[in-house]
């Protein structure tokens, strides 16, 4: 079967623009026999705001979303869209829009049908119905595709069914459970462009939930990276990266190094870190709660390789592993057996020999600061 | 795969007790089939000549064959419509839904297949009698789907849990209401089961003998009652010719189960003999793995 | 970090009252809860007035006297005399069907889980088939089958078996017959589950460190079968014991059984509560074999149980 998986960039029916509407979830709460899966979430989306909610499994992000969409109601909290306490209201009455991870096309409508059902559900007129149906099929690609059934249909293209179906009754928000995830990579890394590109040319407000950390990057205004039902920080994909409020964030999206210390020096401007293989590192001004030990985190793509002596640490190259334009290098540094391995990500020209005497620096602005919580931070 | 190879000998006497005993199973209704055709209703077997005589019978001046059937093809039309109904809300209910008590209910549901048949009779015996009712097309059909519903309803729990439930959330999501979904995404879905339940619904009541026989009055008599009055005082030849007609009709609603399972695309589907279920021995639950 | 603002409305439930109360308002004001009892409604109804409520009067009836007193007398009844002979003749007969039906059920099935799957589906088949073919005409066909000039007394005088032609109809060797072709569909398919299940690697294994044909059947096969065995010989003797179609036309005065007893007591008699007393105690029976089962379900859980109970 030929796929057609390239969605052209057709313009945008107009019938389809400027639907998005601001959500509001406050003290959203929701255990399941006496374990927390939500507690206390809350947080203020704008219309037209793409926000991700970014978490492994059982963070809660997705029973969150399934707070919001109506398919499981919160014990305590309230959910408001556009103006409107939704909080109790039945699925059906929220008119949001739904995409979910197994597409859910159904398997005996065509395309077209699966695509004219909630308009028909609306009591859409028949030639409105007609014309706003072919609009948002021809604006995915999937016209040639109109009369087949979904199972005969790739997976991208029942995925983009599956957003067709969500799109063409102009929701004023859409909620999307992890729909890439059972894509291979290159499908998804093409639905993520589109979906961004649609998103922001129709003006929609979408909430969409994943656990691939590069996925939520691409797609995001902002990003609430969730952790066992809670929001451990909710922030654009910048501030995520550079200024990780928690290990957890550092960890999560930036793969971070974590490197003990304590802290020995607090300025305005800067923040001196002892570290516990000898070296000293300086990172960028920051509240850090008093504690015994702390936490220098650093991304292994913000480290540089400087001559061995120089820098906050000196090693051995001990792995060097080409991944396509970057190698990625871990070295192991002196001074303490306990230390392990720093990780680092280089240009692929600039790679070390195994076993080159090197040391490591890195910009402050890139060095976050945590207590440790091993340490009773 | 590593496994034991049995002897040659023992091979050869398994498969040929395997073949008296399918032999075993499958005479009896070969016999009536063939026999039903044949010139002398009692005589040698394979008959010595052959006649479509008996079957002329039934439907012949003052037979009471064809009140009997048309008798028992109302109840059973009946018995269908009542399991359906049942059925799939119920079905429904235990698939698709938060249930308090939800074995209590399936318990209950189950109950009625592995209850000996004459405790059921004689307790709806002594319901209708007094309300004179026996005799009665609707009474002996609301017996029936005593017996025939919870069939209806494992056939359907099924097909339900062969539904994807979130189907029906991607319909609520987009405004459909329980109704429009049920109508427009989960009947034409379960619409095989649905003929499924419907068949097996109505071969138990158009089968069935000792609910009739308690609920049955002189001048309401359904066919395996009269089967049954036939065979135990009266021998009348034709009654071959009815067996094989009641063996037809069950080959038949056979056959059209496995047509719309095929058509469906559905799977192999568990629980071929309900009663299984109900005692809680899903086939493969003792498997040693 | 997340947006913590002020709770301005109250529309959240108190999560602050007992436990329970809070739990079994929710469970009233679930949606999916409302719409659980909406569907189980009708067929819960329909069974407590058709199903529930008639047994229930026949226990009744079973304990009412003449004079609408209490008594246990309808049950001394059927303890005694020709009652407790049918009563036994009831046991009897369902005990040697359940074994005929598991030997012959086993034998059949080992056969099938050793076929390809084409041939083992075309047995099975056979094995199903007539299971939805009314009782009624398959006991028919065992009487044409084996009557004074059946096809199978033909056969056997025709090969001169010694002793052919036998009385086969209208006694027990009839009754058992009838009744085990129609608990075999039950046996064979619940064998044969639990033989598929078998790891096949299990014997060979055990032929491996030197044991023999005999030793592998006894010690490895049969005690992994054993869970199935009992299943199947529990549920056709429990199918048995209220069964009435084969042995009311296949047997003899000495086969009556307690359904035709009822039968007889009901609709010639007019003596109903007798009848329902015996429909109690085959009721009690059913259960016995019911909890038997659950017992049996899992050898380790049964020992248990059993150590719990005495």
């Amino acid at each position: 079967m030929p796929e057609a998986d390239v969605m052209p960039s057709l313009a945008l029916p107009e019938t389809l623009t400027g639907s998005g509407k601001p959500v509001s979830v406050t003290r959203l709460r929701k255990t399941y026999g006496g374990v927390t899966a939500v507690d206390e979430v809350s947080m203020e989306i704008a219309a037209g705001e793409f926000v991700t909610f970014l978490g492994s499994s059982g963070s809660g992000k997705t029973t969150t979303l399934m707070m919001i969409a109506g398919f499981c109601e919160p014990d305590s909290g309230s959910i408001v869209v556009g103006g409107h306490d939704m909080t109790r209201l039945a699925p059906q009455k929220r008119g949001l829009g739904f995409v979910f991870q197994q597409y859910l096309l159904f398997p005996h409508m065509t395309v077209w049908e699966n695509v004219a059902f909630p308009l028909q559900l609306r009591g859409v007129p028949k030639a409105e119905l007609r014309r706003r149906v072919g609009e948002t099929l021809e604006m995915a690609g999937l016209s040639a595709m109109a009369r087949r059934r979904p199972r005969e249909l790739s997976g991208g293209q029942q995925q983009r069914v599956a957003l067709c179906r969500a799109l063409v009754y102009r929701p004023p928000v859409i909620l999307m459970d992890e729909p890439l995830g059972a894509l291979d990579k290159k499908l998804r890394d093409q639905l993520q462009t589109e979906i961004k590109r649609i998103q922001r040319e129709l003006g929609l407000t979408v909430i969409y939930v994943t656990h691939d950390q590069e996925e939520a990057l691409v797609l995001s205004d902002r990003i609430a990276v969730m952790r066992d039902g809670r929001i451990d920080q909710f922030d654009t994909p910048q501030e995520l990266f550079e200024r990780p409020r928690t290990p957890f964030v550092a960890d999560f999206l930036g793969a971070a190094n974590f490197l003990p210390g304590q802290v020995a020096e607090q300025t305005a401007d800067h923040i001196l870190v002892r570290l516990d293989t000898g070296g000293l590192l300086k990172a960028r001004p920051q509240a850090v709660p008093p504690a015994p030990k702390v936490l220098a985190a650093v991304q292994p793509g913000r480290l540089v390789l400087c001559p061995a002596g120089d820098g906050f640490c000196t090693g051995t190259v001990e792995t060097v592993t080409y991944v396509g334009t970057l190698v990625r290098v871990t070295v192991r540094s002196d001074g303490g057996a306990d230390t392990g391995c720093v990780r680092l990500e280089l240009p692929a020209g600039r790679a070390p020999a195994l076993g080159a005497r090197v040391g490591l620096t890195a910009d402050p602005g890139n060095v976050s600061v945590f207590a440790d919580p091993e340490h009773g931070g | 795969m590593i496994e034991l190879r049995s002897t040659l000998a023992g091979r050869i006497t398994l498969t040929v007790l395997a073949i008296l005993i399918l032999l075993v199973l499958a005479l009896p209704i070969v016999v009536i089939v063939v026999t039903s055709f044949g010139k002398d209703a009692f005589g040698s077997f394979p008959p010595d000549s052959w006649t479509l005589g008996w079957y002329k019978q039934l439907f012949a001046e003052g037979s009471k064959w064809p009140a009997a059937l048309s008798l028992s093809a109302l109840v059973a039309a009946m018995t269908t419509v009542f399991s359906l109904v049942l059925g799939m809300t119920a079905a429904t209910a235990l698939v698709r839904s938060e249930l308090p008590l939800r074995s209590a209910v399936y318990g209950l549901v189950l109950a009625p297949l592995v209850i000996p048949q004459v405790v059921v009779a004689l307790g709806l015996f002594l319901l209708f009698e007094p309300a004179a009712m026996l005799g009665s097309p609707i009474a002996i059909a609301l017996g029936h789907t005593v017996l025939a519903s919870p069939i209806a309803v494992m056939i359907l729990m099924a097909t339900l849990k062969g539904i994807d439930e979130r189907l029906e959330d991607a319909a609520a999501s987009m405004g459909a209401s329980r109704l429009t979904i049920a109508r427009r995404i989960t009947f034409p879905l379960a619409a095989p089961g649905l003929v499924a339940a419907g068949i097996f619904a109505f071969i138990t009541s158009f089968d069935e003998f000792f609910i009739s026989q308690f609920l049955s009055s002189v001048d309401t008599v359904t066919l395996p009652v009269e089967v049954f009055n036939v065979l135990q005082y009266n021998v009348d030849p034709s009654v071959t010719a009815v067996s094989a007609i009641l063996i037809a009709v069950a080959v038949v609603a056979l056959a059209l189960v496995a047509a719309v399972r095929r058509l469906s695309g559905s799977g192999a589907q568990d629980g071929l003999l309900p009663t299984e279920t109900a005692v809680g021995l899903p086939a493969g639950s003792e498997t040693a793995k | 970090m997340a947006v913590l603002a002020p709770v301005s409305d109250s529309t959240a439930p108190a999560h602050h009252k007992t436990p329970r109360k809070k739990r079994l308002n929710r469970v009233w004001s679930d949606r999916r809860t409302r719409f659980g009892l909406f569907n189980a409604a009708p067929v819960v109804v329909y069974l407590l007035i058709l199903f529930v409520y008639p047994i229930f009067s026949t226990l009744m009836l079973s304990i009412e006297g003449e004079d609408g007193g209490f008594t246990l007398h309808w049950y001394a009844d059927a303890f005694r005399g020709a009652n407790l002979e049918i009563l036994l003749t009831t046991l009897r007969i369902s005990a040697e069907t359940s074994l005929l039906a598991l030997v012959t059920g086993f034998l059949l099935a080992a056969a099938i889980s050793r076929l390809k799957p084409l041939w083992a589906g075309l047995a099975m088949l056979v094995v199903v088939v007539p299971h939805f073919i009314s009782a009624l005409v398959r006991t028919y066909g065992w009487i044409i089958l084996l009557g004074d000039n059946g096809v199978v007394n033909n056969v056997l005088t025709d090969i001169h078996f010694p002793g052919a032609p036998f009385q086969l109809l209208y006694n027990e060797i009839g009754v058992v017959i009838g009744t085990t072709a129609v608990m075999l569909p039950y046996t064979v398919l619940l064998l044969y589950a639990v033989m598929k299940g078998i790891d096949r690697r299990l014997p060979a294994a055990a032929a491996g460190m030197g044991a023999g044909r005999l030793t592998i059947f006894r010690r490895v096969y049969l005690p992994l079968v054993a869970p199935g065995l009992v299943n199947a010989g529990v549920l056709s003797f429990i199918l048995c014991l209220g069964y009435y179609l084969t042995p009311a036309l296949m047997g003899g005065e000495k086969q009556t059984m307690v359904a035709s007893l009822i039968d007889e007591q009901v609709m010639k008699q007019n003596q109903w509560n007798g009848a329902s007393a015996l429909g109690i105690i085959l009721l009690l029976l059913t259960f016995a074999g019911l909890v038997l089962l659950r017992l049996g379900r899992s050898a380790g859980e049964a020992l248990r149980k059993r150590g719990a109970a005495s």
